[in-house]
């Protein structure tokens, strides 16, 4: 029996093909109606001109794609042998703007799509509050962005070298506050817990707030035992709260980009990604298990990689990276230089790639730059890596967390933990 | 200028009456009591009243009706529809702007139809979306994100259940509508997908319907620009006053140069040279670093982004003309100032009018030569110390 679903309110429209054997999910299609061709559209532009067109790939990780393209140049220029010394202040701040807008992300993700799922999965009814929320936490984050960014979305404040702004104290202050604000919503609204009690807890029945009404949820459906894929996972993006390397049915082992292949699928305008002929899971879990996260390590022994891990994990990245952006603020030296790196040559030849860990996994952009123009740009999205069809003997990584789910509410769910995001995976 | 204001609080007064007797779209609340019942007070709301007057150019004595107008928005159902994006001009209006009050007035008033955000998904939403538009049909605002795709027969975006092209979904709602708002640059020009060498044939919104279509350009907006272009409709019920590419003048007249914050070192000839030099951390002008605020009509100089945070020019980086037509095709490129690469788009004009497009055009020229003469001379006339 073949039943047709469509996944509306993603960023995009998605269309499920599910395929029933003996009443339950036995192969998912997902096919991706929409292109734009950004890639196409890239070619033979000034090299630097992917930094303010990649982040149109996405409204969401806008940030991601800006910092990849920046990376990606900047690699290409080591390549060719001209030094890139970031100094500490660009770091932080590149680190800083992208884990608000994964903080961002994540808190939409909880508000908007898993509470009134979940709710209608469960048959409950749950106040419109929800979106007041995500709305409030939203603001405020990319608020604590906008200070050092300009603008978000589509902010251009990241050159090769560095980051184009200056704060000053005053600036650092106002974000600070920011931040305590959305920690204090986390602590009183989000887990119901203070931070210091959320560290010290290591059952996840002892969270509230509304974290604890979405778990309460997930167990009520079952979901600790569904949703599992192949335990696989892959973080490839350098930053400083994250570990890169590949983990696979329990054995760790370091990454390298060389084994990533894209391969076309037919019927749908997404092209899969796979690591050493591999499906791999990326995202917040596949980054909680790289770093060897105890909490996320003891859901997962467990509940392996069911989608109640994947949501724990999710929640507990946002915790993690909120309290270390505090860090990275209250670490700031604002007297280091900003850039490093003064115009590029015109004729610059260079090939490079730049990997970053977005709110959904690692992006990757690979550029191939001849006389200053881009010659080729090949970009790699979080969505590929999870929600791909499969090749002819393996399923997706999606596809197979779906796989035994009873009804199609139900595999909907479970597609949506991965956290769906339809313009990012055909671009 | 009194007379002018009464017999424009006439017009006002006579238009919101007439909307006021339509029926509220969800009967069982106001504006005023969702408000409240999230916490802000009568007092915000005012407060948030007499920021759009001011913002929609009115005199202070204007601040009631204003208040008035958004109170009776519930009567004005809205459509408001994806194309070929990246669903950043909804980020923008829905959760990263503000005053909130723009938001929430967007969120629980009289959406009838909007993917990111509305409850229902899959076949339902479709219902919704041809209900809506039967149900409401010459009556609702029509509001889209996004290019719209043309070739292969509009294919490269379908929609639904029965693989309606995007195309098809935009004209049949254009078709209804009492008024059309084109959100964001993509739907106003064609955006990003249109760029050269525009792979899916992507249009603006106003080459597939021959209604009139209000350009709200942006990559993003400011949610201001779409909250007041829709105050503006429910105060007048007619279109506003509209520049030669159909954006509302009350909001793009001026040129983000015109108000920059860095506006006094430009005149002083003060540049940045290159990111991260003794310029940059000074606050000096970006036009050699690639500003096109020269060129660029809109006024984000004046509103910023994120509730008032910051705007691109504050983080040190130039503005890169996002509200002008073609401009991913005639600014870039976008990290090198404009006078040397005098507009020479692909495409010839599109947007409401080649003729007036191609005198808009040469008077920007005449502009661009002169800012471009005014940077040389100061390159060589160092700046003082």
């Amino acid at each position: 029996m073949k039943i047709k679903h469509f996944v509306e309110k993603v960023e995009g429209e998605t269309e499920l093909e599910f395929d029933f054997k003996n009443g339950i999910v036995n192969n998912v299609n997902i096919v991706f109606p929409f292109y734009r061709g950004i890639e196409e559209i890239l070619r033979d532009r000034d090299a630097l001109d992917a930094l303010v067109i990649t982040p149109r790939v996405c409204g969401i990780c806008n940030h991601a794609h800006l910092l990849a393209s920046a990376r990606a140049i900047e690699n290409g220029l080591q390549n060719a042998g001209v030094n890139i010394n970031l100094t500490p202040k660009a770091i932080s701040l590149r680190e800083f703007t992208l884990y608000c807008e994964i903080i961002q992300s994540h808190f939409k993700w909880f508000y908007l799509i898993a509470m009134p799922q979940l709710a209608n999965l469960n048959k409950l009814e749950i106040s419109d509050n929800h979106i007041l929320k995500a709305s409030w936490a939203n603001i405020n984050t990319v608020k604590a962005l906008a200070i050092f960014a300009g603008q978000w979305p589509h902010s251009s404040y990241i050159v090769p070298g560095g980051v184009t702004c200056d704060p000053t104290y005053e600036e650092i202050i106002q974000a600070e506050a920011l931040i305590d604000d959305i920690i204090k919503f986390t602590q009183n609204e989000f887990l119901g817990l203070s931070i210091d009690e959320y560290y010290k807890t290591k059952e996840i029945s002892s969270i509230k707030g509304d974290m604890g009404i979405i778990l309460s949820m997930l167990k009520n459906q079952n979901m600790q035992e569904k949703g599992k894929s192949y335990d696989r996972f892959l973080t490839l993006g350098e930053h400083s709260a994250f570990t890169t390397g590949i983990y696979n049915q329990s054995l760790y082992s370091d990454a390298n980009i060389t084994y990533v292949k894209e391969h076309v699928q037919s019927g749908s305008k997404a092209k899969s990604v796979s690591y050493d002929n591999q499906f791999c899971e990326v995202g917040p879990l596949a980054r909680a298990m790289l770093r060897k996260n105890n909490f996320i390590l003891d859901i997962h022994n467990k509940y392996q990689d069911s989608a109640l891990t994947r949501v724990c994990a999710r929640m507990d990245e946002l915790i993690n990276l909120l309290i270390y952006t505090k860090d990275l603020l209250a670490n700031l030296n604002v007297k280091e230089l900003s850039c490093t790196l003064s115009k590029l040559p015109k004729d610059l030849e260079a090939n490079g790639t730049g990997i970053v860990e977005a709110a959904r996994g690692s992006l990757i952009h690979q550029s191939t730059i001849k006389s200053g123009k881009i010659q080729n740009y090949s970009i790699i999205t979080p969505t590929q890596w999870n929600l791909s069809n499969g090749l002819e003997q393996s399923y997706g990584i999606a596809t197979k967390a779906m796989r035994g789910s009873i009804n199609t509410q139900e595999a909907n769910f479970i597609f949506r933990t991965f956290d769906v995001c339809s313009v990012c995976t055909t671009h | 200028m009194e007379n002018y204001d009464k017999s424009l609080k006439k017009i006002f007064t006579k238009r919101l009456q007439a909307v006021q007797k339509l029926p509220k779209i969800d009967g069982s609340k106001s504006i005023i009591d969702i408000l409240e019942e999230k916490g802000i007070s009568r007092r915000d709301f005012m407060k948030w009243a007499s920021y759009m007057t001011a913002y929609l150019g009115l005199s202070s004595s204007f601040v009631p009706t204003v208040a008035k107008a958004a109170e009776v928005a519930d009567r004005l159902p809205i459509i408001w529809l994806h194309m070929a994006e990246c669903t950043g001009c909804s980020e923008s209006l829905l959760r990263s702007d503000a005053p909130t009050i723009d938001s929430l007035i967007f969120d629980y008033i009289s959406l009838e139809y909007h993917e990111t955000i509305m409850a229902a998904s899959g076949w339902q939403a479709e219902q919704n979306l041809e209900g809506a538009i039967e149900k409401y049909k010459g009556k609702y605002i029509l509001m889209v994100e996004g290019g719209i795709p043309t070739k292969l027969d509009g294919h490269f975006l379908t929609l639904g259940a029965f693989a309606k092209t995007g195309q098809d979904v935009a004209k049949e709602a254009a078709d209804g509508a009492a008024a059309i708002f084109a959100i964001g640059t993509c739907s106003s020009f064609g955006g990003i997908q249109a760029a050269a060498p525009n792979p899916t044939g992507a249009v603006p919104l106003s080459e597939i319907t021959s209604k009139p279509v209000i350009n709200v350009p942006g990559c993003p907006p400011s949610e201001k620009n779409i909250v007041g272009t829709l105050l503006h409709y429910i105060l007048y019920g007619t279109l506003p006053a509209l520049d030669a590419y159909n954006r509302p003048k009350w909001a793009y007249e001026n040129r983000i140069h015109d108000l920059c914050e860095r506006r006094g070192h430009f005149d002083a000839g003060e540049f940045v040279q290159s990111f991260g030099d003794e310029g940059a951390k000074k606050g000096y002008c970006l036009y050699k670093v690639g500003c096109k605020g020269p060129y660029t009509f809109n006024n984000c100089s004046k509103e910023r982004f994120n509730q008032h945070t910051s705007w691109p020019i504050q983080a040190g980086h130039g503005c890169i003309g996002c509200s002008e037509p073609q401009f991913w095709d005639k600014m870039g490129p976008f990290e090198e100032p404009m006078a040397d690469h005098l507009f020479h788009g692909p495409f010839g004009g599109l947007g409401a009018d080649a003729t007036v497009d191609k005198i808009g055009i040469s008077l920007l020229t005449i502009t661009a030569i002169g800012i471009g003469a005014h940077a040389a001379i100061s390159a060589v006339k160092p700046p003082k110390e």
